[in-house]
């Protein structure tokens, strides 16, 4: 292979001319291809949607027969109730009733004016009873039970879940991807020359067998949905680009830093199917984030202007960026937790911690992260809207405080909007990643023929240009879209949730993402202040890429289509 | 479970966010792209902050500057450098209305699709409608004076001509110091007092607002007092009508006129002329005039109605109001650059509206022919059909501005022409050889 990649360097070295043309006819090729991978990928996520499933029934005396198709329910009179009884004598939100791992039902009583009995015996409220399908539920006085799914239904179930749409075959995407990377290998060879090491060469390389042993390996294991992967391996291949052209060197710590994410997300997506197991690791997660952020506090080294960086035995990372982990974690709930009083305190006093920690260390762009991602999982758990709204505004004032007191940062304030009169001092940044972009057009200047990398934190901070530049404005975009695609699916699964507590999990990382794109291209680009945040998996950053593809493991959690993620056990479908 | 899928839609919020933003920055790329690729910060197409890539040349195909990773390469006859400064513009963007300045984008080779992408690297050949050797011809007209020289084709905007002094010779280096005015394009960025070319502006508003005006006679005594001041001519006309005194471009006879038209009508067609307003070449406005017409003064507004006063007229406004005349009471918007784009061939000729009725455009035109005949000599400018007035404007300098304005009506050169030497002198005699100069360069060049 060797040979190839040098005769390559030699062709490219001896005719420059056709080197050129040879780049001119692979930036089509690029657009083409990603679109390719991208679309389908896109359009199989939003278009395969699983039928629920049927867990069992809920009937109750004079009709009413109510299909189960969530883990965890509410039983009661409110229209929002998931087995919704309009009886007066009973609760707005009368008892849950959940599934566990084993097929048994639990059924707790949630209001204090309405009693639950079972077979006789009186439920105290708040606490959590082991039930038998067939027992006999009286609820505010109505009667009813819960049947099984009967081995009838459960086949009629099946074929309506054949009918189901599958997602696409990986293969031809795969192909695709492969294509997109030998031939970024290629653009890279004839842009860079010489000052292309051999590590980055062999990590978009290897990169490409890893993509393949993954797909295979859990192919085998009889998953069929790729789609997600398909999308982050894809990105990656742009980072590893990206990396290349800006500093050759790095790419192999990208990839290094990419594996780990992977084998994180693979032993998370194993570890999430019990769910039991997931919610008794949160105060572990808890306790490991705190004593993380108090090292990063007494450790930490300031980089690019905020002290968020630890360096241990030659290796720097982000702890902040780790602890975006566990903070989704702990801020997902099953829906019993969610109806315990005070449940949300332990989790507002961890953000509140997270946030202290953040902005003694000066990253705010981390903190808006995490303090959004706040907002939307408590807006999840509570649906109170006047609150989050009371909070936002309490944090903005905070964040006025801030700007008096942090002149660094009222100055980026300052150039908002019209950074263009700022050209030279405080819009440098932003300017030149507009005018490079711009430069790149619609199918960019080809990968490594970019000049937005002299630029500081050009393959970070100002990434989105860096794309622009050297891919073009289409792929640039089709990588935002990618980000938007798995956030519209983190929130069509609930649709078909098991638990809250995943679906919190999926809506949470989605938040990360969306918050983090948009702070990233926006800042960029002159939409909002500059504030120095990565676009997830195409930033270029180990610890960045690692959280990027870990993170990917809530999403996974929450996809429920049939034989399709590898974090959901394949008994736990209707087999 | 059914809560927690409403509440979910928080974070589709949140994703229409994202796509809002990416949408508004995918408008301004579209809009603003060509713009942003060529700020001076873009080290793809700036070598030390010189533009490097991209050719300018005119008409003909001549090459007037030349940019290249090396630095700019001007043409190698320094009378063209001179004389083609102001249109083509300086590399450090002295010149604002240059074209190196104004087609940039179009320079650097930009378009949506491939940004500055581009397999040669030498950007794009921007072909100026100017005429080369017509713009030296008028240079050397001007001489060592201050003055200007700006023709357009009248039918399709295209700027032939555009020559402002003092001039510089880009190739010996760039003055650092403007203190000479070298680099101020007076035919684009200047407001000067029109003198009697104004009449042609007072002269529409007598030929709608005044149906005697053929019976119209004033005797001129060569001193026109009126109201104790005197609107001194250059001799006495003696009796004269109304296209005589435009011929004879009688000052007493006009301040008549003026008077009788009224300030509000003078205003008006003023207004109409486009002599208020900028004109847009290619996205560069032109400076704006300014009039005053006093209703209750009428000394000062028969000041005005003759050019003089506050009067103050951009030329390249001027020029358009010529092309209007030429052209039946339309006036085309000019152009400098000639086929760049598939859209400029498009938008070439353009109209901007009517300036003048049909049939009073027709008697303008009638009148200046006369002019011609009457008073400048038809012999003198021999194998053209051409329509002119002139104009001495008094500025208080010891020698009045000369002018002279108008258009010619070939087949081949439907050209309308300002030009205007400062101090120059008597009118006719002074400018009016330049713009014939000019005009037959421009005739045996481009027929």
């Amino acid at each position: 292979m060797e040979n190839i990649l040098y005769r390559i360097l030699n062709i490219a070295q001896t005719y420059p001319e056709l080197a050129r043309e040879v780049t001119t006819v692979l930036r089509w090729v690029f657009v083409v291809l990603a679109a390719y991978i991208l679309l389908l990928s896109i359009f199989s996520l939003l278009t395969t949607r699983c039928t629920p499933e049927i867990w069992g029934y809920f009937l109750v005396e004079n009709g009413g027969n109510y299909p189960i198709t969530h883990w965890e329910n509410v039983i009661g009179r409110s229209r929002s109730a998931d087995i919704n009884i309009p009886v007066r004598t009973i609760s707005g939100n009368h008892a849950i009733l959940a599934r566990r791992d084993d097929t048994k039902w639990i059924l707790k009583s949630l209001s204090e004016t309405s009693d639950t009995v079972v077979n006789g015996y009186k439920l105290i409220p708040g606490r959590r009873y082991l039930i038998n399908t067939g027992d006999e539920i009286v609820a505010g006085g109505v009667h009813c039970t819960v049947a099984p799914a009967s081995i009838e239904e459960s086949r009629n179930n099946e074929k309506m879940r054949r009918l189901d749409k599958e997602p696409v075959a990986p293969w031809m995407i795969l192909l695709a991807i492969t294509l997109f990377q030998m031939l970024t290998i290629v653009q890279l060879i004839i842009s860079m020359g010489e000052d292309l090491t051999p590590g980055a060469v062999i990590s978009i390389v290897l990169l490409c067998v890893v993509m393949w042993t993954y797909v295979m390996v859990f192919k085998a294991m009889g998953r069929k949905g790729f789609e997600m992967e398909m999308i982050a391996f894809f990105m990656t291949t742009i980072n590893l680009a990206v990396t290349s052209s800006w500093n050759p060197g790095n790419t192999v710590k990208e990839f290094v830093s990419m594996m780990l994410g992977l084998s994180l997300m693979i032993f998370m997506c194993f570890y999430m199917r019990d769910l039991e197991r997931t919610r008794r690791l949160k105060p572990v997660l808890i306790g490991l984030s705190v004593i993380v952020l108090i090292l990063n506090l007494l450790l930490g080294t300031i980089k690019y202007g905020a002290a968020n960086w630890i360096t241990i035995g030659g290796f720097s990372f982000q702890p902040s960026e780790i602890v975006k982990l566990a903070f989704i974690c702990v801020g997902a709930g099953t829906l019993e937790e969610l109806y315990q009083k005070n449940s949300t305190i332990m989790y507002a006093a961890f953000s509140l911690f997270c946030l202290g920690c953040l902005a003694i260390m000066g990253d705010f762009g981390t903190a808006l992260i995490f303090f959004t991602t706040y907002l939307v999982v408590s807006f999840l758990r509570s649906g109170d809207l006047s609150r989050m709204i009371l909070t936002g505004v309490g944090a903005g004032l905070m964040g006025l405080m801030v700007l008096r007191f942090k002149p660094y940062i009222a100055s980026r304030f300052d150039v908002w909007g019209h950074v263009w009169e700022f050209a030279d001092d405080q819009g440098y940044q932003q300017t030149r990643t507009m005018s490079f972009g711009a430069g790149g057009g619609l199918l960019g200047l080809g990968a490594g023929n970019g000049s937005l990398k002299y630029v500081g934190a050009s393959s970070t901070d100002l990434v989105f240009g860096f794309v622009m530049e050297e891919w073009g404005f289409i792929i640039a975009v089709l990588l935002v879209l990618c980000i938007i695609t798995l956030t519209i699916f983190a929130v069509m699964s609930i649709m078909a949730g098991r638990s809250t507590f995943f679906t919190i999990c999926a809506c949470g990382a989605a938040t990360i993402f969306l918050v983090q794109t948009i702070l990233n291209v926006f800042g960029a680009v002159d939409l909002f202040p500059l504030t120095g945040v990565t676009f997830p998996f195409v930033s270029t950053g180990g610890t960045s890429m690692l959280t990027s593809w870990a993170m990917l493991a809530y999403f996974k959690t929450a996809d429920m289509r049939r034989a399709s993620s590898l974090a959901v056990e394949k008994e736990e479908h209707n087999a | 479970m059914r809560k927690q899928e409403r509440r979910a839609l928080i974070c589709l919020l949140l994703a229409m966010v994202l796509l809002t933003g990416v949408v508004v920055f995918g408008a301004r790329f579209v809009k603003e792209g060509g713009k942003w690729a060529s700020f001076y910060g873009n080290s793809q197409i700036y070598t030390e902050g010189v533009i490097n890539r991209g050719t300018v040349c005119d008409r003909n195909d001549e090459v007037l500057l030349e940019c290249t990773s090396d630095g700019p390469y001007y043409s190698d006859d320094w009378e063209v450098r001179r004389a083609t400064v102001h249109a083509v513009g300086d590399p450090h963007g002295n010149i604002a209305s240059g074209a190196i300045n104004i087609f940039k984008s179009q320079l650097i080779g930009y378009d949506i699709l491939n940004g500055t992408y581009d397999t040669s690297a030498q950007g794009k050949r921007i072909k100026l409608t100017i005429d080369a050797r017509a713009n030296v011809t008028a240079y050397e007209m001007l001489g060592d004076r201050t003055g200007l020289v700006g023709v357009y084709n009248w039918k399709t905007g295209e700027i032939l001509c555009m020559v402002s002094t003092p001039t510089f010779d880009p190739a010996d280096g760039i003055p650092e110091d403007d203190g000479n005015g070298y680099f101020f394009n007076n035919f684009l960025d200047g407001t000067i007092t029109p003198g009697s070319t104004f009449k042609l502006v007072t002269a529409a508003a007598v030929i709608d607002n005044l149906p005697g005006r053929d019976s119209f006679l004033f005797d001129c005594d060569g001193v026109n007092e009126y109201n104790g001041v005197d609107f001194t001519d250059v001799e006495s006309h003696g009796e004269v009508d109304f296209r005589g005194a435009l011929a004879q471009s009688c000052n007493g006879a006009f301040g008549e006129l003026t008077r009788e038209v009224g300030a509000s009508a003078m205003q008006e067609y003023t207004e109409k002329a486009g002599l208020t307003e900028p004109v847009d070449v290619n996205g560069v406005m032109s400076a704006r005039g300014s009039f005053t017409f006093p209703a209750d003064d009428n000394v000062t507004l028969s000041w005005a109605g003759i050019g003089q006063a506050d009067d103050l007229v951009n030329p390249c406004a001027m020029r358009v109001y010529m092309g209007a005349i030429a052209n039946d009471g339309e006036a085309v918007q000019p152009t400098l650059i000639k086929s760049a784009t598939f859209l400029r061939e498009l938008t070439g000729g353009k109209t901007l509206g009517r300036y003048l009725e049909k049939d009073t455009a027709r008697e303008l035109r009638s009148m200046m022919k006369n002019n011609v005949v009457e008073n400048y000599g038809e012999y003198n400018y021999e194998g053209l059909d051409i329509y002119a007035k002139s104009g001495t404007a008094e500025t208080g300098s010891y020698y009045p501005d000369a002018w002279f304005v108008g258009f010619t009506d070939d087949e081949n050169a439907p050209y309308a022409f300002v030009v205007w030497v400062k101090e120059g002198g008597y009118g006719s005699e002074v400018a009016g050889p330049i713009a014939r100069e000019v005009i037959r360069t421009l005739e045996q060049n481009n027929s």
